[in-house]
């Protein structure tokens, strides 16, 4: 190939806009996931990428692996340089007469070929790039075979291209991680169940994606739902899409923040949706996938996705989705929506920025005094365990057995609350270490400082089985400046 | 098989960088404070350096770190500032 002219080619890029590699000086390095010699590289490589590239040498990481598999070996290996995604069957590598991975191509200003190092070869690169480039062993590895060289039908069984519809959906980005139904035009269509499909519920940041019900639509189909789960869907977009949720923070913090949506009213017996036993876990198909439908939203459709703009240090499992209903039938207590505003009547969807639940067993308190207070220390401890005032809401499911117990002893809801915060307090001396708060560090030892801003930023909710006495307490999204929003469901279905 | 795209797939064009300058010299540098603890630490340093080679500050400081600045904020750097550094935290 040396001297040769090259083919111009367009690849998908990491960074967004595909990118054209048609002129030089280039360093172009063939690799994929698949190939440890290949990590091997990019990771010996990155530290003198940025030299490179100050001396105007393009560096571009090709990657014979989808876009997201690209993406993340590049961050495992710290690999500073372009990220460009070749898919089967491979025709850039192909012109390139590859044979093996890892392969270093160096392009001249004129957009010929100079040179080329196959495989891990530290003196070979030195001398292509004159650079010092490591002394670090191993200096050379062989790597593994290109995969263009593959004959047709290997490539279609490795990857399925045009032949598994699932798996394309992974091509494309269109998931969340797990496999999706694709949203072909005919699902989309019964989702929408009539509905404006251009009818937009409006901009959802950090992409500043114009959110359409078609959109919203295919992100239920994605996840999963039936049709007649959609507009239990669409309340929890629009809730999340007011300016007061600040949903642009939550999708992108580094904390482990989710969207929990509760449901309220008619519509749970209507669609299926759980309150009782498991409510937050598997086992129904509601609660799962419209929970999963409101994070494909935030995550595809606001540009929020994981690794890329969603940079939640630790992620957390609900972040795929987390739905439940209040079990309105057998709390003691007014549901939620009432207590918000709404009629019992109406079917309502209530959202909150929040950590994972945490469980608080308790089977033995002998007072409503006393299981106040485990349940209060619980959610102490949530966001980290001597930041206090916490300033932000926390989302309990009361288990039944809790919930009675507390009515049987003549507690209502607002009695509970204003007693767990009452309970909650602590002196600030005992506070004064690690990650706290300026209240805290400013206050007198013995002053006494509240968990709670006030006694209306404890949410109780009634959910779970009619045996086991474990409740829930779901930590706060902090910083976000974020309110707890509710919807009506927009249509019954 | 014809899919509905659950992305805007509109496309926004790049928005032209503004020209550089050659030197600090005279530069009047906007110092965004997004409110986020240590942040104004990081910024009085860098102040301190911008300084030394010739060039003004101002600061200004958003209401909260995790919502976008306000147009006002963006209006202020824009009419005052030649260059803007902008302080992120914790």
């Amino acid at each position: 190939m040396t001297n040769a002219t090259l083919p111009e080619f367009s690849l998908p890029s990491v960074a967004g806009a595909p990118v054209r590699l048609t002129d030089g000086p280039a360093l172009l390095l063939f690799v994929s996931e698949e190939c440890p010699t290949c990590t091997l590289t990019l990771r010996r490589l990155a530290p003198i990428v940025p030299s490179l590239s100050a001396t105007g040498l393009r560096v571009a990481a090709i990657f014979e692996d989808p876009l997201e598999v690209a993406a993340r070996v590049a961050r495992r290996t710290d690999f500073p340089g372009e990220v460009l995604s070749e898919s089967s069957p491979y025709d850039v590598s192909r012109a390139y007469s590859l044979v093996s991975l890892p392969t270093a191509v160096l392009i001249d200003g004129g957009g010929r070929e100079t040179g080329r190092v196959v495989g891990w070869d530290a003196p070979g690169l030195e001398a292509l790039l004159s650079v010092s480039v490591t002394s670090e062993p191993p200096l050379r590895k062989p790597g593994c075979a290109a995969k263009n060289t593959y004959d047709v039908e290997t490539l279609r069984a490795l990857d399925g291209a045009g032949l598994d519809e699932l798996e394309e959906m992974f091509e494309l980005g269109w998931t969340d991680g797990l496999p999706v139904i694709p949203p072909t035009a005919e699902r989309v269509r019964a989702m929408l169940g009539g509905h404006d499909r251009d009818e937009l519920l409006g901009e959802m940041a950090p992409s500043l994606a114009r959110v359409t019900l078609a959109r919203v639509a295919a992100c239920a189909v994605l996840a999963g739902c039936r049709p007649e789960y959609f507009p239990v869907v669409v309340a929890a977009v629009q809730a999340v899409l007011e300016p007061s949720f600040n949903i642009g923070g939550q999708a992108v913090t580094t904390q482990p923040c989710g969207q929990v949506v509760v449901v309220n009213g008619p519509v749970r017996e209507t669609i299926g949706l759980n309150g009782s036993v498991g409510a937050l876990g598997p086992g129904w198909r509601a609660n799962l996938t419209i929970g999963r439908a409101l994070r494909l939203v935030v995550s595809l459709t606001g540009g929020g996705f994981p690794g890329r703009l969603d940079r939640s240090t630790l992620g957390q499992p609900g972040k795929v989705g987390l739905c439940f209903a209040e079990d309105e039938e057998v709390s003691p207590w007014e549901p939620l929506h009432v207590s918000r505003g709404y009629e019992a009547r109406q079917s309502v969807v209530t959202v909150f920025g929040a950590d994972a639940p945490l469980s608080v067993s308790d089977h033995r308190s002998t007072s409503p005094l006393e299981l106040a207070r485990v349940l209060g220390d619980a959610a102490g401890a949530t966001w980290s365990p001597n930041w206090w005032p916490l300033g932000g809401t926390s989302l309990f499911a009361i288990c039944p057995e809790h919930a009675r117990s507390f009515h049987e002893w003549g507690w209502d809801k607002e009695r509970v609350r204003s007693e767990m915060f009452a309970a909650t307090r602590r002196p600030a001396g005992s506070l004064r270490w690690g990650e706290t708060t300026p209240l805290v560090g400013g206050a007198p030892d013995d002053q006494l400082v509240d968990k709670w801003d006030r006694p209306e930023d404890i949410v109780l909710v009634v959910a779970g089985g009619e045996a086991g006495r474990y409740s829930a307490v779901f930590g706060p999204c902090l910083g976000m400046d974020a309110t707890v929003i509710s919807k009506e469901v927009p249509w019954s279905t | 098989m014809e899919y509905v795209s659950p992305f805007d797939e509109r496309r926004r064009a790049a928005e032209p960088l503004a020209p550089r300058r050659p030197t600090l010299e005279g530069a009047s540098v906007a110092l965004l404070d997004i409110n986020k603890r240590r942040g104004d630490e990081f910024l009085d340093r860098i102040q301190e350096l911008l300084h030394s080679r010739g060039a003004s500050t101002f600061r200004i400081t958003k209401e909260i770190f995790s919502k976008p600045a306000a147009p006002e904020i963006i209006r202020r750097i824009a009419n005052r500032g030649d260059l803007a550094v902008e302080g992120l935290a914790d």
